[in-house]
């Protein structure tokens, strides 16, 4: 054997037993595959920021009445504009500077200005967006704390541009059931009844003449608890879900799944207080502006007793629910889905199936025909053909890409159009030795001259696929990826290992070759 | 084995008839496009919702379009797929009240999805439901585990990861018999009638796409045509000469819009595998232009005063063998996808079926013709022969 002969059969090997040991034993681990053949869901919510500018519009307001009575500065009313816009109202012209000297001092975020007796003060455009970029982090974090209590193998949560948040959960089998957990805001209050429960607002308002009360405001039961009518409860909460210390599942006096709860040792003087003061009353316990239950206060609750959250009729699952968004907190703000992509795992076992199948019977065919046109040069064919998919499945597995569904069509397709190189080849060795040159000097000539347009037209592939991967979502990124990836590898198999096989097979002194 | 003994077709002799069928094709698709049929898009793109559910028991396209129609559904598009007539793609289709703002039309989507969700369950499997029965066709696998590990303490967790798998397997279990051959107790077997029941249908997948997301795709795949397109022509203008550079130009264009155009004929909805293969085929065309024109620009060293009609006619000639057998094995292979590739790929190996057909014709009736008639019109008589 010739001395540059001997290196490129040592080269060639490294690269299979390279691409044997990274692709090997080709299960789950080595290559990854994506929702579509493992089933899942793909999830892409959008956080709603404007709800934290609403927060922090009402916050502001709630401080600005406190600083003004503080400063003793006279004002009428302190109103809400819109989206981070604050007036306050009535402010008498001696006092203005007095005024401005507050909000320079404690309203450092906003913009202010005056038209007469009315201060106007705008949310800065800067913690505007630091403020809504904080939910959308926020946000990622209660759902990754969410998904984590759930319980999922492999979850990726990922933010996507300013206020979008992608959610992948391979292999669950109850999706409607995480899609509520996910977006479920969670917040629970525990607020004084004023009145109700009343079959409408008309009943409910009876005692307040039609009114509702400055402090007061209306919420509806939740139907879902079998809760139904509408409460005129305080606005402000007497304990909220972050005042809980433990939270376990428990069965109500029915037998009926119910959640109970110890509070911390602040909250718990503050319900404890409460409660001895309205003996009595009612107190609602309310998720997410739902009322859940209503229960009548009938002793002062020990600080330590903590308490239970009924939920009616429900499932051993919604408490379970309940109980892992209270243990991972509320969402700053509320979300709304964008896209929602179930699989589930029987579809893509089947996709898994036939893609394999449609490989195999793309590879036999594609085989067969070569060796029936080309014979024992169409063996050589074959061997590079096999060769370009083993070394896409080791690529994959380096690469960790995923493997999808179009993407095991883009390696069926690969395979048609990788064996086009050896066509080209084969071709021009044909018309050389027609040409009557001799069979060495044809199949150099051949490999040479059609290097060029083997490169040329893998390129250009490769290219379209480049712009695929770059502007393409998931299944088809990994369509871009198996087909990069073979084409890049055709050069090896089919230029390089197919050209050496010709030198160690065909002999020097041959008169003929099967081609 | 020898394709053809020298071949010696005049190709290029028949490229003004060509020219025209191409023109009649690429008109009347664009016609089609723009006032008549218009582009179907699929769920990628924001347009609604697509299911693929598993029946229990053989129903039939009609017999679902019927149960869909009794509920006000009935322009729902219902598709018949695989060959076991149990399952069926179902696209909502009703128009979608879009008063909610563009921010609600996604759980607009999904409730249609509920209500033919609803409708396809129809009565079935309530009464077993309100006795507290357990649906086994849809139940997941942590409240299986947990339903049976009550009644069989320790053996819970193996044998409901058996029926899931099971079930996986077979998207939907058609009879509790066809457990028994899993290896579970007949006690447990007898357990599972007892507390469970087996619904009607299973969800295979549920796809929904909002306007927000479906506008964003929509403006990627264009972006990726785009591109794609600009980069191949940079490279063909890059290593040919201009002319070439534009007729390049011409069959793109050709390729997109021929086939967008079948698309639109047969009624077939775009998704985004169908952008990638669009942009494959134009891939596969260019590759087989640039192999023709790099044989022809080859020839020309060494044919010097034939006029280029011949030798282009020459090189394709010379190249057939090579256009036959690759396009023939690309064929195969994607005939292979098209043939068992099964139901969500199917779309995409249709049109590269086309595609790989479309590629050769325009690199030999719309390429080449361009660059002639580009000469005959720019360069002087004699200039031809250099």
């Amino acid at each position: 054997m010739k001395k540059n002969l001997q290196w490129k059969v040592i080269l060639t090997l490294a690269v299979i037993a390279g691409a044997i040991i990274l692709a090997y034993p080709f299960n789950d681990k080595k290559i990854k595959r994506g929702l579509d053949l493992k089933g899942g869901i793909h999830l892409v919510l959008q956080v709603i920021t404007d709800d934290s500018i609403n927060m922090e519009t009402d916050l502001e307001i709630s401080r600005l009445e406190d600083l003004l009575k503080k400063n003793a500065i006279t004002f009428q009313k302190v109103t809400k504009e819109g989206l981070g816009r604050i007036a306050v109202q009535g402010v008498l012209a001696d006092e203005e500077g007095k005024t401005r000297d507050m909000f320079d001092q404690y309203s450092r975020d906003w913009d202010y200005g005056f038209a007469g007796d009315r201060a106007t003060l705008t949310l800065t455009p800067i913690e505007a967006q630091r403020l809504r970029d904080q939910s959308v982090d926020q946000a990622k974090q209660t759902i990754d704390n969410r998904i984590n209590t759930y319980g999922v193998a492999e979850p990726l949560i990922q933010k996507q541009g300013r206020d979008k948040i992608v959610v992948e959960l391979p292999g669950i089998d109850d999706p409607e059931r995480v899609k509520e957990l996910i977006k479920v805001t969670a917040v629970l209050e525990w607020k004084l009844v004023k009145a109700g429960p009343a079959d409408n607002e008309a009943t409910l308002l009876e005692a307040t003449n039609g009114q509702v009360p400055d402090d007061a405001e209306i919420l509806r039961g939740d139907p879902k608890k079998g809760q139904g009518g509408f409460y005129l409860v305080n606005k402000v909460s007497v304990i909220t879900g972050k005042d809980l210390r433990t939270i376990r599942l428990t069965q109500d006096e029915w037998n009926n799944p119910a959640v109970s709860f110890t509070l911390n040792s602040e909250g718990g003087a503050r319900f404890e207080q409460v409660t001895g003061d309205n003996i009595g009353k009612q107190i609602a316990i309310i998720l997410d502006k739902k009322v859940q239950s209503a229960p009548t206060v009938e002793d002062r609750i020990q600080r330590v007793a903590g308490g239970v959250i009924r939920l009616g009729r429900g499932t051993p699952q919604e408490a379970d629910d309940l109980i892992t968004v209270l243990k991972a907190g509320a969402l700053p703000a509320g979300i709304r889905y964008l896209e929602e992509r179930t699989i589930g795992p029987a579809l893509g076992a089947d996709s898994v199936r036939q893609g394999l199948i449609a490989g195999l019977v793309a590879v036999l065919a594609v085989m067969i025909f070569m060796v029936i046109f080309y014979k024992l040069s169409g063996l050589n064919a074959v061997f590079a053909l096999l060769l370009n998919v083993l070394l896409l499945f080791g690529a994959l597995a380096y690469f960790k890409a995923t493997l999808t569904l179009p993407g095991i069509a883009g390696i069926i397709l690969a395979i048609g159009m990788s064996v086009d190189a050896n066509v080209l080849i084969f071709e021009r060795i044909k018309e050389e030795t027609a040409l009557g040159k001799g069979i060495m000097s044809s199949i150099s000539q051949g490999f040479s001259r059609a290097f060029t347009a083997i490169f040329d037209s893998n390129l250009t592939t490769i290219i379209s696929a480049i712009f695929l991967f770059q502007f393409g979502t998931g299944p088809i990124r990994g369509y871009a990826v198996t087909l990069t990836i073979s084409l890049v590898a055709n050069l090896f198999t089919a230029v390089f290992v197919s050209h050496l096989l010709f030198d160690l097979t065909v002999k020097k002194t041959a008169k003929k070759m099967s081609i | 084995m020898q394709l053809f003994k020298t071949p010696n077709i005049k190709f290029l002799k028949y490229k003004y008839i060509a020219l025209a069928v191409t023109g009649v094709i690429v008109l009347a698709g664009i016609l089609n496009i723009a006032v008549f049929k218009g582009l179907k898009l699929g769920v990628d793109f924001g347009e609604g919702s697509l299911l693929r559910v598993m029946m229990r028991t053989p129903s039939s396209e009609g017999l679902i379009r019927d149960l869909l129609g009794s509920v006000g559904l009935g322009k729902s598009q219902v598709q018949r797929s695989g060959n076991t007539g149990r399952e069926f793609q179902i696209r909502a289709m009703e128009t979608v009240n879009t008063k909610a703002g563009e921010q609600d039309q996604l759980e607009a989507h999904e409730a249609l999805a509920d209500k033919i969700i609803a409708a396809l369950r129809g009565e079935d499997g309530r009464a077993e439901l309100a006795r507290g029965l357990v649906d086994l066709n849809t139940v997941d696998e942590r409240t299986l585990s947990g339903l049976l590990e009550t009644a069989f303490p320790g053996s819970g967790p193996d044998a409901a990861r058996k029926i899931v798998a099971y079930r996986n397997d077979t998207g939907i279990i058609a009879d509790f018999q066809d457990l028994a051959g899993l290896g579970l107790k007949p006690e447990a077997l007898a357990f599972l009638k007892d507390k469970t029941f087996l619904g009607k249908m299973t969800i295979l997948s549920r796809e929904t796409v909002g306007p927000q997301v479906g506008a964003d795709l929509r403006r990627k795949a264009v972006q990726a045509t785009i591109w794609s397109l600009i980069g191949m022509l940079i490279y063909i203008a890059l290593r040919f000469k201009l002319e070439y550079g534009v007729a390049a130009i011409f069959t793109l264009a050709q390729d997109v819009l021929i086939t967008m155009s079948l698309y639109s004929f047969t009624n077939r909805e775009i998704n985004l595998p169908i952008i990638a293969g669009i942009l494959t085929i134009v891939g596969f065309s260019t590759n087989d232009t640039i192999v023709i024109f790099d044989r022809v620009r080859e020839n020309q060293k060494t044919m010097r005063g034939k006029p280029l009609e011949e030798v282009m006619n020459i090189s394709l000639n010379q190249c057939l063998g090579r256009t036959i057998i690759t396009s023939g094995t690309v064929f195969l292979t994607v005939g292979a996808l098209f043939g068992f590739g099964g139901e969500v790929i199917n779309d995409f190996a249709f049109l590269m079926l086309i595609g790989t057909i479309e590629g050769v014709y325009s690199t030999i009736y719309l390429s080449c013709p361009i660059v002639l008639l580009w000469q005959n019109l720019f360069k002087p008589k004699n200039a031809r022969r250099r």
